[in-house]
């Protein structure tokens, strides 16, 4: 695990980069925090059925969705994660498939709590 | 300038709009490929395209391949967005007729420029169209006049005969020409004949139905084609075009002008399958024999009882009419 931390040094969530690409707009700020509390977990829940169930096609497509998903969010750790998720089940590595699904949870859950510190101050 | 977003991803797809929608852009977003196709192919549709690569039902690559398909359609200039950086994929995406691809995540800056870049090849394409239906356009009508040069009307009056002959109707054919023209050059000048065959183009249209077709067939001959023109109110509807001139003096910089036209005038029941030059000669034929009534009147072949003048003859006997 503290390996892998270590391959993937960025930040957990790249707040700057993502307040330029938005321009500022603290409304849109909101906007895709809201779409982004209501569509990853969905997306997360299949991707983890996906794994579990050996739907490799199924996992690939829903690991890519969530990488430009995190990637547009700025979450760049979250994503290089989806981004492994994704190259294993396109590859069909299922061995290593299991244990890059939990990198990819623990690295959601780092981000979704700093999310959530953020988006009182969009609503203020 | 509307734009198109496909990616069934919804943060994304939320997060591109808005940027565009920044630059100006009127953008249309959809999250499938299908959508995206459907968008392209409206009429007025978007004409700038931004495609996730994988999509449901269509992916990008797919859509592209089938706006490329159509033909004769305005173009569209598509750029593919990809998190997939491979050489490989770059050379499938550009080969399925992507005119560009960008990699997710994007940075808003590059994206614009790349826009730009599109913006100038669809500005491009639209001023070669333009260059292209004006040219269609001057080697079709008579540049004075506007209406269809000689050329062109002819060829339409074939294609009308060959129509009407097939289904068993009859095509009226209408030779015109104003009568004592030499004189309003002599007189008042060639501006005011010119201004005098423009007015007299306009009148003529004016006086026929949308699918009937009027061309200038010489210096101030018109030829007139009703087509599908029941022959019995053919000899009517030909009088109340020549009247169109005669009855109301003709608007010009020196002052009002009254004119007539004599006209000869040709249904193509009467005559079976003959050659449009034929046809045209015989309808010349009748000009000839109004403009020997007094002119400012209308006279009809008689495919029964033609004249006795041998065809060497009539050129000249025409020439000799104004």
């Amino acid at each position: 695990m503290n390996n892998k931390e270590e391959r993937l040094p960025e930040p957990v969530w790249n707040v700057a980069e993502l307040l330029e690409r938005v321009d500022n707009d603290q409304d849109l700020m909101r906007e895709l925090l809201t779409i982004f509390k209501e569509d990853f977990p969905q997306s997360f829940q299949s991707l983890k059925t996906a794994v579990t169930s050996g739907d490799l096609k199924g996992a690939s497509r829903l690991s890519h969705t969530l990488k430009g998903m995190l990637s547009s969010l700025g979450a760049t750790r979250a994503a290089a994660a989806a981004s492994q998720l994704e190259a294993l089940s396109t590859a069909g590595e299922t061995v290593t498939l299991r244990e890059a699904l939990s990198a990819l949870e623990s690295e959601a859950e780092r981000l979704l709590p700093e999310l959530d510190a953020y988006m009182p101050e969009v609503r203020r | 300038m509307k734009i198109l977003i496909a990616d069934d991803e919804a943060l994304s797809r939320r997060l591109l709009e808005k940027t565009l929608d920044r630059a100006g852009y009127e953008v249309v977003a959809v999250e499938d490929g299908k959508q995206a196709l459907e968008q392209l192919c409206k009429p007025n549709g978007p004409r700038l395209a931004l495609l996730d690569w994988i999509m449901p039902e269509m992916d990008g690559p797919a859509v592209c391949r089938a706006v490329r398909a159509r033909s004769e359609q305005p173009y569209v200039y598509m750029v593919l967005l990809t998190s997939k950086g491979s050489k490989e994929e770059t050379v499938l995406g550009l080969e399925s007729g992507a005119d560009d691809y960008l990699t997710k995540p994007f940075n808003a800056e590059e994206l614009r420029a790349r826009l730009r870049v599109g913006e100038r090849i669809l500005l491009l394409e639209d001023r070669l169209v333009e260059a292209r239906e004006n040219m269609r356009f001057r080697a079709t009508h008579d540049q004075l006049t506007s209406l269809l040069n000689r050329g062109a009307v002819m060829d339409l009056l074939v294609r009308e005969l060959h129509r009407s002959h097939r289904e068993q109707k009859s095509t009226a054919i209408l030779l015109g020409d104003v009568d004592h023209f030499k004189r309003v050059n002599d007189t008042l000048g060639h501006l005011i004949g010119d201004e005098v065959l423009v007015e007299i183009a306009n009148r003529l249209l004016k006086s026929v139905r949308s699918y009937d077709f009027v061309g200038r067939y010489g210096g101030e001959e018109f030829l007139v084609v009703l087509s599908n023109c029941n022959p019995a109110y053919a000899p009517g509807r030909a009088e109340e075009i020549r009247k169109s001139i005669s009855n109301l003096p003709l608007q010009t910089a020196k002052g009002p002008l009254a004119l007539t036209m004599s006209f000869g005038v040709l249904l193509s029941s009467e005559w079976g399958q003959r050659p449009v030059e034929e046809l045209l000669h015989e309808v010349d034929i009748a000009l000839y024999e109004a403009k020997a009534a007094g002119r400012d009147c209308l006279r009809m072949a008689q495919a029964t009882a033609k004249l006795e003048m041998s065809p060497a003859m009539v050129p000249q006997a025409v020439r000799r009419r104004r």
